[in-house]
C-alpha cells in the first residue's frame, strides 16, 4: 500500500518539474464480465486511476475493489467479502512498461504492455495488448484480457462453480490527460 | 389425515424458502438518499485521516453512507455521470464524489467555488478520496 503511494507522489513531484510527460485519468474504466452456464455477470468501476509516464514509458493503474459496481447487491456483496476480500485487499494494481510506445500517434495502434498485475494479494506477471492512441494531448488506451480466478487464489465454492467462470474477461478504458498542477 | 398435514407443511415451508430465497437474490442496492448518514464530515477531515493512515481510515469509512462538506473546485460529466471535487487544503488530494444518475441532472445548478454538501458511499483512497452514488444534499 505504502509503495503505491511513494510511487504516485514520486510521479507527481516530478511532474511539476518537467511538464507535460506525465498523463493521467482518475476515472478511468474497467469492465469484467464472468461468462456461465447460469448467469452472466458483469461489473463496472468507473474511478480507475492510471498513470503514463512518457520519459520511462511505464504505466502505473491503482483499482478499488468496492469501486466495482454490480446489478445485483447480493453480488458485489459476495464479491466483496468472499470473493476478493476488499477488506483485507482493498486494491488492485498494475505496474509496467509500454514496449513500443514511442510510436504512438493520431492512429489507433497495438501497444505491448507488460507487467506485474496483483489482485487479492498475488502477484503476477502479464503481457496485454492494448490499443493506444495520442489524439490532441489525451492518450488514449483500451483493450481487454483475461484472467483465471485460480491464478490469483480468488476461491469460488462447488455450490456456484456453474454461476461464475473460471476465467473472467477484464476489459479497460483509459483516457489519460496531460498532468500539471 | 396425518400424512396429509405433513405433507401440506412441507410444501408451505418450501414456498417459504424460494420466496425467502428468491428475495435474498434480488436483494436492492442501498439507496443512499433514504439511509441515515453513517458519517458527517468535512473534505479536509477524511482526506487528512486517509494520508495519515490508510488502514485505519480504511476501517472507519469504507463502505459507509458519508456526508461531506467542501468547496467544489471541480465539475465534469464523464460518460453522462456526473463528478464533482472538492477542494483540500492537500496539494495532490481532493475529495472525488461520482454522482448517481438522478444527481446528475441537477449537476446545472452547480458551481465552481460553491460550498456543498454531497452524501456517498465510500470506496477507498487512491489519490483523492472516492465516493460513489453520490447525491445533492444542499
Amino acid at each position: 500500500m505504502k509503495s503505491i503511494i511513494t510511487i504516485l507522489c514520486c510521479f507527481l513531484c516530478a511532474t511539476m518539474s518537467t511538464g507535460q510527460e506525465r498523463y493521467l485519468t482518475k476515472n478511468g474504466t474497467i469492465n469484467f464480465f464472468s461468462k456461465a452456464p447460469i448467469e452472466n455477470i458483469t461489473a463496472d468501476n468507473n474511478q480507475v486511476l492510471s498513470i503514463i509516464d512518457a520519459t520511462n514509458n511505464q504505466m502505473a493503474i491503482s483499482i478499488l475493489m468496492k469501486s466495482f459496481l454490480f446489478k445485483k447487491a447480493l453480488m458485489q456483496e459476495h464479491f466483496n467479502e468472499n470473493y476478493v476480500e476488499s477488506d483485507k485487499y482493498p486494491k488492485a494494481t498494475f505496474k509496467g512498461d509500454l514496449l513500443n510506445f514511442d510510436a504512438v500517434n493520431e492512429t489507433v495502434r497495438v501497444v505491448k504492455v507488460k507487467g506485474i498485475l496483483t489482485i487479492h494479494g498475488i502477484s503476477k506477471e502479464i503481457t496485454i495488448d492494448a490499443n493506444m492512441a495520442k489524439i490532441k494531448e489525451a492518450i488514449l488506451v483500451d483493450g481487454e484480457f483475461i484472467i483465471n480466478l485460480a491464478d490469483f487464489e480468488i476461491e469460488i465454492p462447488a455450490v456456484v462453480a456453474n454461476n461464475i467462470a473460471k476465467n473472467i474477461r477484464v476489459s479497460f478504458n483509459f483516457n489519460h490527460e496531460p498532468y500539471n498542477k | 389425515m396425518k400424512i396429509k398435514k405433513i405433507i401440506i407443511g412441507i410444501l408451505i415451508l418450501g414456498i417459504v424458502g424460494v420466496f425467502v430465497a428468491y428475495k435474498m437474490y434480488n436483494k436492492p442496492h442501498v439507496k443512499v438518499d433514504e439511509v441515515a448518514t453513517d458519517i458527517a464530515s468535512t473534505a479536509n477531515k477524511i482526506l487528512e485521516d486517509f494520508t495519515a493512515d490508510e488502514t485505519i481510515a480504511n476501517s472507519k469509512y469504507l463502505e459507509k453512507i458519508i456526508e461531506v462538506k467542501g468547496e467544489i473546485s471541480e465539475i465534469k460529466i464523464v460518460k453522462e455521470k456526473g463528478i464533482i471535487t472538492l477542494k483540500t487544503n492537500d496539494d495532490f488530494g481532493s475529495v472525488l464524489c461520482h454522482l448517481s444518475a438522478e444527481a446528475t441532472k441537477e449537476i446545472s445548478t452547480l458551481q465552481t467555488g460553491q460550498t456543498i454538501t454531497l452524501k456517498g458511499i465510500c470506496t477507498g483512497y487512491l489519490m483523492d478520496v472516492i465516493l460513489v452514488k453520490s447525491e445533492i444534499i444542499n
